[in-house]
């Protein structure tokens, strides 16, 4: 079996080099990629979408229905998991720890015992909790708001530098994470629910596929976004601008909720009880 | 709105999809009825796309309104016409078949499989409207994840085998798009019918070559062509049974249709067939493919089991004769991926009636089962006998073409291949047929004391009415297919087929 997995790999890796000298130089300026179609977005693209970045306007508004797509499947990887990981009941108690509110005294439950579920002086605590985690509690909640802000100025800004949806939505989902990390996971269940996180993830997406059904309701064709021009009071050039801007941040908002989502139902094993 | 059709078709399933999930969050019994508006939709639209390409020919329809190759296309024509109306209803049918079962089993997660069916059939019918090589990957991508995570939810070794295809589905996607990277090096285009027109002159380019057998290797990894089968019997088995009676009948179908419409519209049949002459080699593994798949058929005496090895022949069927190269046999190939699709449904939905029912999954459980399900077991039969060829269900047109296109190649092996499954077929059904008519119910878990007393014990216990109506639609489907094919043929399929081919 070795063997045969070893001589596939050797021949895909043969065929990989067997194309090898038909390669256009590295570079090159006459190869067909930079003579086909990208002299057309170089010059065309800032013209048509007010977007510096050729690759925000190639991939937000000429292929912006790939992108689309490319939103909906990481939407989906979330779905997924939360639909193959989340287990409604609860585990059978092992051993919890409590925390008495008032006095910090600690009281580590055994199986079988009573909890003190619901009394307003407990609260639950983590069953690998670290008793003195100041610093750490401290230093993240220092840094989220900034990572926070950061994320947003990467999906403003992708019109102008490298950035948008995706790499924003990437940075303030970890944001979160890392208060997850630094925290526990009820702490962040507190600010940021289960049901949101879902609802954010499909509103995300919807937002994308809607702006493209209100350019059809407009009479244009799916996602484009010039026929948005009547409705934003800006003309064609500025409506692709915004256009793209309404759908980055469509991508940012699903890709930050199904960063957390996938945060939840992994750390805790879709038991959503506590996470690392 | 005529003109939106084909873009409708893709857009409303998955708003919808993702309406769904808020439902799923509000109130669970708004999941279904969205659902099943959408992909009644999604039918209507593709029939209205049909329509239109029946008269006018080609529709096109350009995302953003930018034509190709700046934008991404929809390029409906009449083969990708047909397989999309095939989807459409099989996908509608089987959600509203499969109800009962679906809110029994994830009542607690309602939302996530309707949108992850939703986006499923999103992704199959975007693989199939798109005129782009590269929008081609990314809605494999769409339809392989949430395969995956609806195949993974299924009892036992459900989540492995999922695993195994997750693996091998990757892989094949990957060989793929690293295929259509290759064209965009030596074309600098990701559009079909652009790469078409420049790709002749560099013909003698060995990135095309590569490019092709790439694009075709990860192809047939993702259609299950035997030897690269080895992820489908597990997958396809143990999927839950409202998942597999969507994923058999379709992704296999769906993956040998981008085949066809990769060789013909992007490589074009100069290449394929007249250039490398690779016609020959790849009838003959389809030849391997088609008796392998039934003799894994005949070893095996589970029933969905069994049942996913005839896939793995079909696709040596369909694989095999369009490689024939000539009318008849793509002719054949393109009619059956149509016909497989419906009767693969078929016996997948009377199988998950059964299984639901009848506890046990081997065909020595299905004793007595006649009495007990009869409408079910006469669809099952229906099916059966259009898997086996019996006029005047479709089975026996497709393989009727596939025959002649095979007599007319002077390919004798892929006719007596084909002649050999049929044999293997008609023992496969009929073995279940015997158990299931002749031999008494027997309650195997013995735990009622009436075991052995003979069919008199049996009350009928048939499945869900819903279920019911829509397996009979299914099978007088087999019949008006049948009955059609030749108008079929006429209308559709030979508009395909390029004129230089005999």
């Amino acid at each position: 079996m070795r063997a045969l997995a070893l001589i596939t790999v050797l021949m895909v890796g043969g065929l990989l080099f067997y194309g090898l000298p038909d390669f256009p130089d590295w570079g090159d300026p006459v190869s067909p990629a930079s003579t086909h179609l990208s002299p057309f977005y170089i010059e065309q693209g800032a013209a048509d979408t007010h977007a510096p970045n050729v690759v925000t306007a190639v991939l937000a508004y000429y292929r912006g229905y790939d992108t689309m797509f490319e939103a909906a499947v990481i939407f989906s990887a979330g779905l997924a998991c939360f639909f193959l990981l989340r287990t409604f009941q609860q585990k059978s108690e092992e051993t919890r720890l409590y925390r008495h509110i008032p006095t910090g005294v600690t009281l580590r439950i055994e199986e079988g015992g009573k909890t003190p579920a619901g009394s307003e002086e407990f609260e639950p605590i983590d069953s690998h909790w670290v008793p003195y985690d100041m610093i750490i509690n401290m230093t993240c909640r220092l840094i989220v708001p900034f990572v926070q802000l950061f994320a947003l100025y990467v999906i403003a800004h992708g019109h102008y530098s490298p950035g948008g949806g995706f790499q924003g939505g990437v940075l303030f989902g970890a944001a979160i994470i890392l208060f997850a990390i630094s925290h526990d996971l009820r702490s962040v269940f507190r600010r940021l629910q289960e049901k949101a996180v879902m609802f954010l993830s499909a509103v995300g997406v919807l937002i994308y596929a809607g702006t493209g059904v209100v350019c059809l309701v407009l009479g244009g064709n799916f996602l484009d976004y010039s026929f948005l021009a009547g409705m934003l009071g800006v003309d064609a050039v500025m409506a692709r601008s915004h256009g793209i801007l309404i759908i980055e941040i469509g991508v940012g908002l699903a890709v930050m909720a199904v960063m957390v989502m996938l945060y939840y139902n992994l750390s805790s094993a879709g038991r959503h009880d506590e996470g690392l | 709105m005529t003109a939106h059709y084909s873009a409708l078709l893709i857009v409303v399933p998955l708003v919808v999809a993702f309406m769904v999930t808020i439902a799923g969050w509000i109130d669970k019994r708004w999941c279904f009825p969205l659902s099943a508006a959408a992909l009644l939709a999604t039918f209507l639209a593709s029939v209205g796309v049909l329509a239109e390409v029946q008269q006018n020919g080609v529709v096109e329809y350009f995302m953003a309104g930018w034509e190709p190759p700046v934008g991404i296309n929809l390029r409906v024509d009449h083969l990708n016409g047909i397989v999309l109306v095939a989807i459409a209803a099989v996908a509608l049918l089987n959600l509203l078949g499969t109800r009962p079962i679906v809110e029994k089993t994830y009542a607690d997660r309602l939302g996530a499989f309707y949108t992850l069916y939703i986006l499923l059939v999103t992704g199959l019918l975007g693989i199939t409207a798109t005129g782009d090589a590269f929008n081609l990957y990314v809605l494999i991508e769409i339809a392989a994840l949430t395969g995956y995570a609806l195949i993974g939810m299924g009892p036992g070794r459900a989540s492995l085998s999922s695993l195994n295809y997750l693996f091998m589905g990757t892989v094949g996607a990957s060989l793929y798009l690293l295929g259509v990277g290759y064209l965009y090096l030596a074309t600098g285009t990701l559009n079909m019918v652009d790469l078409a027109a420049r790709l002749p002159e560099i013909y003698d380019s060995r990135l095309v070559l590569s490019a092709f057998i790439l694009c075709l290797a990860g192809l047939c990894l993702k259609m299950g062509f035997f030897p690269l089968h080895a992820w489908l019997p597990n997958a396809y088995a143990h999927a839950p049974s409202p998942v597999s009676s969507l994923v058999a009948p379709l992704v296999t179908k769906v993956m040998i249709y981008v085949m066809v419409r990769v060789m013909l519209t992007v490589f074009t049949p100069v290449f394929a067939f007249e250039r490398l002459q690779l016609g020959g080699s790849m009838v003959w593994l389809a030849v391997i493919a088609i008796v392998a798949g039934s003799f894994l058929a005949l070893s095996t005496r589970r029933l969905k089991r069994m049942l996913t090895f005839i896939i793995v022949a079909e696709v040596g069927y369909m694989v095999g004769g369009f490689w024939l190269g000539n009318r008849a046999g793509i002719s054949g190939a393109i009619l059956h991926i149509v016909n497989d699709a419906a009767m693969t449904f078929c016996v997948f939905l009377a199988a998950a009636a059964i299984q639901q029912r009848n506890e046990g999954e081997t065909i020595d459980d299905l004793q007595g089962l006649f009495a007990k399900m009869p409408v079910t077991m006469a669809v099952f039969v229906v099916g059966g006998l259009s898997i086996i060829g019996v006029p005047p269900t479709c089975g026996f047109f497709s393989k009727w073409y596939l025959i002649s296109g095979g007599l007319a190649a002077g390919h004798y092996g892929f006719v007596a291949a084909l002649l050999f499954s049929s044999l293997i077929n008609l023992v496969l059904f009929f073995r279940i047929f015997e158990i299931a008519f002749f031999e008494p119910f027997t309650d195997h878990h013995g735990g009622h004391g009436h075991g052995g007393e003979g069919v008199h014990g049996v009350a009928i216990e048939e499945a869900p009415l819903q279920m019911l109506v829509v397996m009979v639609t299914a099978a007088v489907m087999l019949f008006a297919l049948g009955l059609y094919a030749g108008d079929i043929v006429e209308g559709f399929v030979t508009h395909v087929i390029p004129a230089g081919i005999l």
